[in-house]
């Protein structure tokens, strides 16, 4: 279907360009520009641009000047100065949130958007999307992990069972490598392996609005034992570098990148597998991961034919074309649907391997930047726990950082509402109003059928009682005039409903849909 | 605190004269620190005063003042044309010039923007490509506000040096005057130009270095002072998203606020920056005091008569200095990890039966990184011990000798004091560089093990981290909080600056910088 | 002296000697130990440089192949460009470095003004603010003077040189170890202050100005963190060791491992070669200037 749509769209294109005639008059004769890549890449990516050059329907032409700066530098970079940034770079989508806020990300429209939509994976979409504009071009549908292990130390039988391949390894004194300690990433797997969530919303401009997280709930806790067996192992490393294999591991958990460097050094040894369970109470969970993508991204600019031009260079280097030379030269796995559906593809050991993690893996979707320092001290806190009690502290302690994280923010707004209890802490049962550019706040809910259907818009945290009743200018029909009975001030819907409410910094708006 | 005279003194124990020489020094710190402050506070209020003094003065030259003088108020150099100092001249009414220019066609726009810093940020529209039929995005920049504040300083800077020559102007043509009506001769062009060789040599000597320490180094440090008083961070960078502006002291009530924001289970940040700064503390002392005994001792065994190949010892521990430490320092920090070759050699030899855990607890990992940076440290002290000793007079030794002294005598009562004496200016200086050695923890530890307790949003902490690796942390962290971390600068600064200061009341051989030549 | 004290004396005159030996092979063995844990990183980083069969980290310490691929494989990089980079970037700072921290400590040593000893307490002052914070602003000062990215080896001199006057300490002490009375016979033969710098002081300070400009050379080397801000991932304004650092991240470490050690080789041979020569000069510059501090 999705192979249906893109070829209606790519013929369209080509109608368009045939009406048009084909060239663009307004692109100037060549662009300078400047391309972070990943070292690895940096050869390919010149001979594709080299292509693109020779090739695209419009006779843009580039003049590159290509950079190996790795992803993840690429960046840091560009959020500590956007101006002097590379004009298209690669990034890992865990900085995706980070860039959209120092305005890095230049926006994807139509055609861009559309075909992004059109010929990649759900999860990448997910990932290069805020809200329901894009902003960067997904590279990659590769970035999560598994186990990489050494055949001759660990028995086929075992793999599927953290008990035992911790026995394998303390009995061969060998370590079970998996970065718990210093990194978030590989840590988050053992809560997503019980069931536990932590999603965040940004609004538009991609500010953080929102979390959902459940590392706290009785489920937090199994994760946490599940942790506590393997960091209190003596031969647990928290390392995720495959070259770790030279030095006493037995088993490494890390991504595809790996692959070569694993192969290179167990040789017929290296075994490949998705993570294996741990049994916490009789019950086995299977651990969790994280599934993300590489992105690509075009920065910001004012000359409109160069941001069009950029933006047609950085959908070539992600196109089907590109993706397959980049998964044949060094093995990264394409988000692109058809690339996917290739056998070559399929039948990559470590992609496999990857592909049968999938079901355990969690789309990472957009986490604010704070998490991951946040999260990173669980394992270590585990570790230093005595008993149940200790490892509660923990996930209690961490929840309480996530929480200050948005209490800092006070100038949010949330609707309360009485049949929500009058929660006006747990995100989950407040109303967020979304922030819009003209400095309003809107938001649409639904309104059950209850005996009370009050509420009020307050800041997090707080009781305010001066957005209330008293500011609707439109749509007082909607709700009762309580009189003196209402001392608080609360809209009270007459009737249960889907509205919406406009804030616009001194009266509200409400419109029932 | 009981004073005792000097017989009193001596008649003392050891360990009583010991406890009377720490309950002095102990005493005497808030005694350096009042002085100190004293100190501080007459500067400030002679300053004050000196700049009221001139501005009297430069009332009544106007009023008394000959014409020449009086004109000098207007044109700059007026004075110098009239008394024949024309190359004097020159430069003044150059320096109007320049500054009349500058402040009309860019100062002021930089000095007008300054309270805002920056009032539009970037706007962003979709434009059609008709010939594609399609939109893209554009984006203008216009405000920079990180440009507004250093171009608003400079121009301060830049203001008042006028003033301060404006100012000079009058005083010289006044002066000169003076010496006119003595009968005397002035100073010609080329008079003023051999002096720059000569009487004023020093001012030659000094107009180089001390442009470059005010401009890239007195300047940033303005600068990190005001960005403690923004909310410069990412969200905020002042150019591409949000304009940053002046928030008073908010941050420094974040900072310095004891309660955290949600009670429980987080910390403030004021207690992470105790906990911080405490490990801070204990790992100068531990680096400074390890590395100079030991590489006093290193020394002095090289030193020691009858050892030979003594170039060649010396040779061996410098390589450390000479091979640059981010080369060497990972190497080292990869050779003590738990599957580093160190643990494998011992597990291989059947030492121990699990790996030790160097760089896992915060106990182990802190004494190891003390231990490791002895490794770093003792050729620099070999090095500076070496000559120390070889300074001092042998004759000491001599007369030591036929009194019939040990060998720990003499080291005790001859050699230890003489380098205490001449190597304190040298001790403090290693003492608050290793409050900020950036380089061992960073490429050791990076200031693992995670620290559960002290860590919150602003960041990770670690046992292991130092106020500067933290500093580092916050300024690179996710959030890119600019202003956060230069509070904790300033807050470091303030903390070097008491030890310092007292530091600087206590230690002889400081006071008395003349007798040494 | 009779019989009795003189074999006394001789015995203890043989005792010391014993003790002596006893106390000289302690030493011997306890210098050799040192010598062993001094060496054991560097010899580790020369002999991964050599090993060919493998590119990434490993848990043994003799190659078992030896070649010097990983110098040919530099060449393929941007290496020498780094290294020349880096080497220009040296040469010049010791160059002018030098000669503003003399001007500077031979002023602070030598002249009686009135702002000597404000000056002095300002750059104390100054020099205990943590650096890590102005790295910002020191970028954005370079930025907008273009030096940064393809121009930050120019931009890292800038910086380098212009705060090094900062760096006064150990050469004034130097210069207040000469008698002033040398200054004052010259003056009284009619030499200018210029004069007496460059025909009396400038002969007789050759341990010093060896020391500066072995300190101001060996600092380019190693700094990774203000260098790596300041190029902002361009590779032709990196230094050698920022260009270095890259090779450690995730995804190159596999591949450039035994290269960054090759590199590091080359990297700490002209300063090691330096020190070896120069030592003597180092020992008295940091002798007669720390001293004094």
């Amino acid at each position: 279907m999705k192979k249906l749509i893109s070829l209606v769209l790519a013929l369209v294109m080509l109608v368009a360009m045939a009406a048009v005639g084909g060239v663009a008059e307004g692109f100037a004769d060549s662009y300078d520009i400047t391309v972070w890549v990943p070292e690895e890449i940096k050869e390919l990516t010149a001979q594709q641009i080299d292509t693109f050059n020779n090739t695209n329907q419009f006779g843009i032409k580039f003049n590159p000047t290509i950079e190996a700066v790795s992803e993840a530098v690429a960046a840091d970079n560009m959020v500590n100065d956007v101006e002097a940034g590379g004009d298209i770079f690669c990034f890992p989508q865990d900085q995706f949130a980070r860039l959209l806020r120092a305005k890095a990300l230049d926006e994807l429209t139509e055609v861009f958007a559309e075909k992004v939509a059109a010929e990649n994976d759900a999860n990448s979409i997910a990932a290069a999307k805020s809200g329901d504009v894009f902003y960067a071009y997904p590279l990659t549908s590769d970035n999560g992990y598994f186990m990489y292990y050494d055949k001759s130390v660990i028995p086929e039988e075992d793999i599927d069972s953290l008990e035992a391949l911790i026995a394998d390894c303390e009995a061969a004194q060998k370590y079970f490598a998996f970065e718990l300690q210093t990194s978030s990433w590989y840590l988050a797997s053992f809560f997503f392996g019980t069931g536990c969530v932590s999603e965040w919303v940004t609004d538009d401009d991609g500010t953080f609005v929102k979390v959902r997280d459940t590392f706290n709930s009785p489920e937090g806790l199994i994760a946490a034992k599940g942790i506590e067996k393997l960091v209190k192992s003596p031969f647990h490393l928290s390392s995720s570098k495959a070259d770790s294999f030279e030095s006493n591991a037995a088993i490494v958990v890390t991504g595809i990148w790996d692959y070569e460097l694993a192969k290179q050094i167990l040789g017929d040894n290296l075994g490949v597998a998705d993570l294996p369970s741990f049994t916490v109470d009789g019950e086995e969970y299977h651990i969790g991961s994280f599934k993300g993508s590489k992105l690509m991204g075009v920065k910001p600019g004012n000359d409109v034919y160069r941001q069009a031009a950029m933006h047609f260079l950085a959908q070539y280097l992600t196109s089907e074309e590109c993706q397959l030379q980049r998964f044949e030269l060094k093995g990264w796995g394409p988000s692109n649907l058809a690339d996917q559906e290739l056998d070559a593809v399929k039948n990559h050991p470590g992609l496999a391997a990857l592909k049968a993690q999938d079901p355990y893996s969690v789309p990472q979707g957009q986490i604010h930047g704070s998490w991951w320092g946040i999260a990173q001290v669980i394992a270590d806190d585990i570790k230093l726990a005595t008993d149940e009690a200790g490892l509660q502290a923990a996930l209690d302690k961490y929840l309480d950082k996530i929480n200050e994280l948005f209490t800092l923010d006070n100038t949010a707004l949330l609707f309360v509402g009485a049949w929500n209890g009058w929660n006006n802490a747990d995100t989950s049962k407040t109303y967020y109003l979304a922030p819009k550019a003209d400095g309003s706040y809107v938001l649409t809910l639904d309104v059950p059928e209850s005996g009370y259907m009050g509420g009020r818009v307050v800041n997090p945290g707080s009781w305010d009682t001066d957005k209330g009743f008293a500011q609707v200018t439109e749509g007082a029909d909607l709700i009762k005039d309580l009189g003196a009975d209402n001392p608080d001030n609360n809209i009270v819907f007459a009737e249960p409903g889907n509205y919406t409410i406009t804030w616009d910094g001194e009266a509200f708006t409400i419109v029932k849909n | 605190m009981k004073r005792y005279s000097d017989l009193e003194y001596l008649r003392l124990s050891k360990l009583q004269k010991f406890l009377y020489r720490l309950g002095s020094f102990l005493c005497s710190i808030p005694v350096a620190v009042w002085h100190g402050i004293k100190k501080l506070g007459l500067a400030i209020w002679g300053f004050i005063k000196g700049i009221g003094l001139s501005v009297a003065e430069v009332v009544t030259t106007f009023k008394y003042g000959s014409k020449p003088t009086r004109l000098s108020y207007f044109i700059m150099g007026a004075g110098c044309f009239a008394h024949g100092q024309i190359l004097r001249g020159i430069l003044f009414l150059l320096f109007e010039a320049v500054f009349v220019f500058y402040m009309i066609t860019t100062g002021s726009y930089w000095l007008s923007m300054l309270p805002s810093l920056g009032i539009l940020g970037p706007t962003e529209e979709k434009k059609l490509i008709p010939e594609l039929g399609m939109s893209v995005k554009t984006t203008v920049y216009h405000d920079n506000s990180f440009k507004i504040m250093l171009y608003g300083v400079l121009t301060i800077f830049f203001i008042i040096a006028f003033i301060y020559t404006w100012w000079v102007n009058i005083r010289q043509s006044k002066t000169a005057e003076k010496i006119l009506a003595s009968g005397k001769k002035l100073k010609s062009g080329k008079d003023d130009l051999r002096s720059l060789v000569d009487d004023s040599f020093h001012k030659t000597l000094l107009a180089l270095p001390m442009t470059g320490i005010i401009v890239f180094t007195v300047m940033p440090i303005v600068f990190m002072m005001l960005v403690a008083f923004t909310n410069y961070d990412g969200s905020h960078n002042g150019y591409s998203n949000n304009l940053f502006h002046w928030v008073g002291l908010d941050n420094f009530n974040t900072m310095l606020s004891w309660t955290s924001n949600t009670g429980a289970g987080t910390q403030s940040y004021a207690a992470t920056f105790g906990e911080v700064l405490t490990w801070t503390l204990i790992w100068a002392f531990f680096a400074t005091f390890t590395n100079y005994f030991l590489g006093m001792m290193v020394a002095m065994a090289i030193n020691k008569k009858g050892i030979r190949f003594k170039k060649g010892w010396r040779t061996i521990l410098v390589m450390t200095i000479a091979i640059p430490q981010f080369i060497s320092l990972l190497y080292v920090s990869k050779m003590f990890a738990k599957n580093g070759l160190i643990n494998n050699f011992l597990i291989d030899m059947k030492w121990i039966e699990t790996a030790l855990p160097f760089f896992e607890k915060a106990s182990w990992a802190r004494v190891t990184v003390i231990l490791i940076n002895i490794w770093i440290g003792i050729p620099y002290l070999m090095l500076t011990a070496t000559g120390i000793l070889m300074n001092i007079p042998q004759d000491l030794y001599e007369s030591a000798k036929i009194d019939g002294a040990s060998g720990w005598q003499q080291y005790s009562k001859i050699t230890l004091p003489y380098m205490l004496f001449v190597t304190g200016p040298y001790l403090l200086t290693q003492f608050t560089g290793n409050m900020n050695n950036f380089n061992v923890i960073f490429l050791l530890t990076g200031g693992a093990p995670n620290n559960p307790a002290a860590s919150n949003s602003a960041g990770t902490v670690g046992y292991t981290d130092l106020l500067i690796t933290w500093l580092f942390k916050i300024t690179t962290g996710a959030e890119s909080q600019y202003y956060l971390a230069s509070v904790v600068g300033i807050m470091v600064f303030v903390v070097v600056a008491l030890i310092t200061l007292v530091a600087y009341s206590l230690l002889p051989s400081i006071k008395n910088e003349e007798d040494f030549q | 002296m009779s019989d009795v004290k003189v074999q006394k004396a001789m015995k203890q005159h043989m005792g010391l000697t014993a003790s002596r030996r006893i106390s000289n092979t302690a030493i011997y063995i306890v210098l050799t130990i040192m010598s062993v844990i001094w060496l054991i990183p560097f010899v580790c980083i020369v002999l991964q440089s050599f090993r060919v069969e493998s590119t990434w980290q490993v848990g043994y310490v003799i190659p078992r192949q030896w070649g010097w691929d990983n110098y040919v494989n530099l060449a393929k990089t941007d290496f020498w460009r780094w290294y020349t980079n880096t080497f220009i970037l040296a040469i010049l700072t010791a160059a002018l470095q030098t000669i503003i921290v003399l001007c500077m400590s031979y002023t602070l040593s030598r002249f009686r003004f009135k702002m000597r000893k404000p000056l002095m307490k300002l750059m104390l002052v100054l020099g205990l603010f943590p650096g890590m914070m102005t790295m910002i602003i020191l970028y954005r000062v370079l930025a907008d003077l273009g030096l940064t990215q393809k121009n930050s080896i120019p931009g890292l001199l800038l910086v380098y040189v212009a705060s090094s006057g900062m760096g006064y300490y150990v050469s004034k002490g130097f210069f207040d170890t000469i008698s002033k009375s040398l200054d004052e016979a010259a003056r009284v033969d009619g030499a200018n202050r210029f004069k007496v710098l460059v025909k009396i002081i400038l002969p007789m300070s050759k341990p010093i100005v060896i020391y500066t400009v072995l300190t101001a050379f060996m600092g380019p080397w190693g700094d990774f963190v203000f260098a790596r801000y300041i190029s902002m991932g361009t590779s032709a304004g990196k230094n050698v060791a920022v260009g270095m650092y890259d090779w450690l991240s995730q995804d190159q470490i596999g591949k450039n491992y035994t290269m960054f050690c090759a590199g590091g080789v080359l990297v700490a041979l002209p300063v090691t070669l330096l020190f070896l020569f120069l030592q003597r000069y180092y020992v008295e510059g940091v002798t007669n200037g720390a001293v004094k501090g």
